[in-house]
């Protein structure tokens, strides 16, 4: 199951429909991290930043904290700008700017890690 | 200078995002040809909000011409108006929109198409912070001589920055509430720009599950129709 944390629910649409996958959308952290909570570990999670209530590094924080959710896959869909920033230490395997991405690359990211 | 180049940084985020979302959703139509009319729905909505958002902050130039003239307006008509064009959107978005009038209709004193946005733009910022499980209200009542119109959300509180601003009467600047399309800074710029020229206050109220907008018109002196 891959997560979708973003508050715009029809980019959210976009990235679920491009994956191609069984995703599940959130439009804030703490409902992701409650579902995270109650048990359900993602394969991959597509994350914006600039999110209402806790942003997008707030819960990357929060995943990085515990020893079952710090090596969750995450893939950065947000249209500032991330390029040159080294991310891997907050369990971020991808960073997608909402400005040129395309359905393809999000495909990639889903099938390598939601098998 | 630096204060305007913050605003002006806040309203080109919050108008790309709409053109991301857009081509995100042409670039979707290769994905999945059974959806193509909800793609294309989702367009349309996307692009009038952000044309929307382009024609009022063009307005904002226009107030300094003093082109917007005052006039007897009746408030029930446009906030029908205005629900009835935003209705589609919330039940897009799985919220619910109720409205409740308090008093018999009332002529305002504003100009209609400012009144418009500014409803709008509280209305669309509602949606946006309200969860799906609860609903946005527009109440409009008559309080110390003045007709307030007031839009409540039930979403997170409103920023404490946000609200000293407001509670001033105006905000001097997009604010940066969070960067968004059809919500937050840039429409409450606009909904307070265009009250501060109808000399309307505008106003918001924190609660502890979430925020109301209002702005206060003056009733008009001239006999109602309604």
């Amino acid at each position: 199951m891959i997560f979708i944390i973003d508050d715009d629910q029809i980019m959210a649409e976009c990235i679920k429909r491009a994956s191609k996958k069984d995703a599940k959308i959130f439009s804030n952290a703490i409902e992701a991290m409650t579902e995270i909570s109650n048990g359900t570990i993602p394969s991959l999670i597509f994350l914006d930043i600039l999110l209402d209530g806790p942003d997008g590094f707030t819960f990357l924080n929060e995943l990085v904290s515990y020893d079952d959710t710090k090596k969750i896959p995450i893939v950065i869909v947000s249209s500032l700008d991330f390029k040159d920033k080294n991310l891997a230490d907050y369990g971020v395997v991808g960073v997608l700017n909402k400005d040129d991405m395309v359905p393809e690359e999000i495909k990639k990211y889903a099938e390598e890690y939601d098998r | 200078m630096e204060s305007e180049v913050d605003g002006i940084l806040v309203a080109a985020h919050e108008l790309k995002a709409p053109l991301a979302v857009l081509r995100q959703l042409a670039l979707s139509f290769d994905e999945m040809d059974t959806t193509n009319e909800t793609i294309r729905s989702e367009m349309i909505q996307v692009s009038e909000r952000a044309i929307k958002q382009v024609n009022d902050l063009a307005k904002i130039r226009r107030l300094e011409d003093g082109l917007f003239k005052m006039e007897p307006v009746a408030i029930r008509e446009v906030c029908d108006a205005v629900s009835r064009e935003l209705s589609l959107l919330f039940r897009f978005n799985n919220r619910d929109l109720f409205i409740k009038y308090s008093n018999r209709s009332r002529l305002v004193a504003a100009n209609r198409e400012l009144l418009y946005s500014v409803i709008y733009n509280f209305l669309l910022n509602a949606m946006h912070y309200s969860s799906e499980e609860t609903r946005a209200e527009l109440i409009v009542r008559e309080s110390g001589g003045k007709i307030k119109v007031l839009v409540r959300d039930f979403g997170p509180a409103l920023p404490l920055e946000v609200w000293k601003e407001m509670k001033r009467g105006w905000l001097k600047k997009p604010t940066s509430i969070a960067m968004r399309p059809g919500s937050s800074g840039l429409g409450l710029y606009i909904a307070s720009k265009f009250s501060r020229y109808m000399n309307a206050e505008v106003g918001a109220i924190r609660h502890r599950d979430g925020t109301s907008f209002y702005v206060n018109l003056p009733i008009s002196k001239q006999m109602s129709l309604f």
